[in-house]
């Protein structure tokens, strides 16, 4: 299913014949040394989601991970050639191949001693499997980016957010991008000036005969040109993650005669100190994945990590109904249908302009597949509407799992507004919830209304597990509920008061 | 339109148990699609010429413009652009 897996598969063959006089990584000929080429992949995820991303992890490439102290990052090993799968998480944001890790870092003294630690420790770190990964990576990378340069440029400072040029000091890492509007909201959503070019990978079949010999014409070595990303976290350092990157990337740069570019790059080594722990690594993607999705942005889109997190979190069944009654650009479904194309998915808002956002973006999917194919567009079980969620039209019980991100009352609607729609959204949401069997996954940054509207729902939801996301200062919650047994008894039919809405 | 989509029987199986027969043929009807299973059979989730036509009329025939109408309320709602409008009143 994966595109990139075609082009790696070509690429793999192609680099590894010439740069190691390697046999082809298939099963005919002896094998080489590059086959059993086993690296470690950090990736950063969206913080609270470590777990789900780390069951993907295993359940796609077979490893295990480990969970970083340093949030929103996890560890796994593979060999090489799964490095096309690796791409393929959707859980996931950013990668890098590790070069080392310090598990437990002796900082000495004084400033001077530890940067003078870090100029030496460059040239004492094994480089040369990572970098052959990187250069793995790369070279795949450029198919798929050389269609997409244009509009890439634009986009790219805007929304870089971990991996940016910015190097943060406290744990609340996910920096503010310089952009103008509520700028820390943006690293959670996306910015609604950037429309995301359909990455066209059409031609990329047909092109890659010629993008081949392109590849053979350069492998003389060209001088690369690189930058340190300095990520510090800690209270008891006494240097800043400038003067480390600074140091540190001195020294990278004689040792490997690299010229230092901060936007131009080509190799991005990132330093990341959490506390004693450190990790050396080279990034593998330049762009988040996050924003793969969406080609239609609204004032508030998700990400697409965090709404296949939360997809995840309510373990999606073959054949389950899946429904975001609050959907926006629909992010949430459009993940679902990709992701669990054996599940129906149905995106609803109140608001025409985002329905139609989302069944924009549903397009754009669509058309982004059948280039792919280039045969038969297939259509994905999804489907838009325009409703209230306060009166949806859907059957008592019909729907098995609900997955929206509610309004926060900042961007969107207010605070005031919610103590009154929360109670209403969360009535009518077990209403058409199926009892005993149904979940939902609700992300919401009024933590303070929805727990109070939940209170007075025991018979109806109960709370299963909360995920604190915490990105760039926002500090949100996905409270997963399970439906209780109990069967939804309208409120006409209760005695005494109906509770007015 | 006819939009077509990746069959998947096991999906479908479990899926029609659910349909309302007689709404789905009634709107069958208004759309004057012909290959519609008039209700099910013994055995329906073996019969692919059953299980293929549902697929067609459930998940790949699409409405760009049209009406809906509400069985039990009456109520209208309008489809435009594949996208139905359904606000629905309180006392509904």
């Amino acid at each position: 299913m994966c595109d990139v897996q075609e082009a790696t598969k070509q690429l793999l063959d192609v680099n590894l014949h010439e740069n190691w006089r390697a046999n082809q990584v298939t099963e005919s000929g002896p094998r080489s040394e590059s086959e059993h080429l086993q690296v470690t992949i950090g990736a950063t995820v969206p913080t609270g989601f470590e777990q789900t991303a780390a069951d993907e992890v295993r359940e796609k490439l077979g490893s295990s991970c480990k969970i970083s102290k340093d949030r929103g990052k996890i560890y796994f090993d593979i060999s090489v050639e799964s490095l096309a799968q690796v791409h393929c998480l959707r859980s996931v944001d950013n990668l890098f191949v590790v070069v080392k890790e310090f598990k437990d870092y002796q900082f000495k003294e004084t400033k001077e001693e530890v940067l003078k630690d870090f100029e030496e420790l460059a040239g004492k770190l094994p480089w040369s499997d990572p970098l052959k990964v990187w250069k793995i990576n790369t070279s795949f990378k450029k198919k798929r980016t050389k269609r997409k340069k244009i509009n890439q440029n634009s986009g790219r400072e805007k929304i870089d957010n971990g991996q940016g040029d910015k190097t943060v000091e406290k744990e609340d890492k996910k920096g503010f991008t310089k952009n103008t509007l509520d700028s820390h909201i943006l690293d959670y959503y996306e910015n609604p000036a950037i429309k995301e070019e359909i990455s066209t990978l059409v031609g990329d079949d047909l092109a890659s005969s010629k993008d081949e010999k392109d590849e053979k014409e350069e492998t003389h070595p060209k001088v690369l040109k690189f930058r340190v990303t300095c990520n510090r976290a800690g209270e008891k350092h006494c240097f800043s993650s400038n003067e480390a990157a600074r140091d540190f990337g001195g020294a990278v740069q004689d040792y490997f005669k690299w010229k230092a570019d901060m936007t131009n790059f080509d190799v991005e080594v990132l330093l990341n100190i959490h506390d004693n722990e450190i990790v050396v690594g080279i990034a593998l993607t330049e762009e988040s994945l996050h924003r793969r999705n969406i080609t239609h942005f609204g004032p508030t889109t998700l990400r697409s990590t965090l709404a296949y997190g939360m997809l995840r979190l309510c373990a999606p069944q073959p054949t389950d109904i899946i429904v975001d009654p609050m959907c926006g650009t629909g992010a949430i479904p459009i993940e679902g249908a990709t992701e669990w194309s054996n599940c129906y998915h149905i995106a609803g808002d109140n608001n025409p302009l985002a329905v139609n956002r989302a069944a924009n973006n549903i397009s754009s999917l669509l058309t982004k597949s059948q280039i792919k194919e280039s045969k038969v567009s297939w259509s994905l079980p999804i489907d838009a509407v325009q409703w209230d969620i306060c009166n949806l039209p859907l059957r008592t019980g019909s729907v098995d799992i609900i997955v929206t991100d509610m309004p926060f009352g900042k961007r969107m609607g207010s605070k005031k507004r919610n103590w009154n729609l929360y109670p209403a959204c969360l009535r009518e949401m077990s209403r058409v919830c199926k009892p005993g069997t149904g979940r939902a996954a609700l992300l919401t940054q009024d933590k303070k209304c929805f727990t109070k509207a939940l209170s007075g729902m025991g018979h109806v939801w109960r709370k299963v597990h909360t995920v604190w996301v915490n990105i760039g200062g926002l500090h949100a919650a996905v409270y997963l509920l399970k439906r209780t047994p109990q069967a939804f008894v309208h409120p006409s039919e209760q005695d005494g008061e109906r509770t007015p809405w | 339109s006819i939009n077509p989509m990746e069959f998947n029987p096991d999906f479908l199986a479990c899926m029609i148990p659910e349909v309302e027969w007689a709404l789905l043929l009634e709107a069958a009807d208004t759309l004057h699609l012909v290959e519609v299973p008039k209700g099910l059979t013994e055995g329906y989730e073996h019969n692919e010429k059953f299980l293929r036509e549902m697929h067609q009329v459930l998940l790949e025939v699409e409405v760009l413009e049209g009406t809906l109408k509400c069985s039990e309320s009456r109520g209208l709602f309008p489809i435009s652009w594949g996208i139905p409008n359904m606000p629905l009143s309180d006392e509904e």
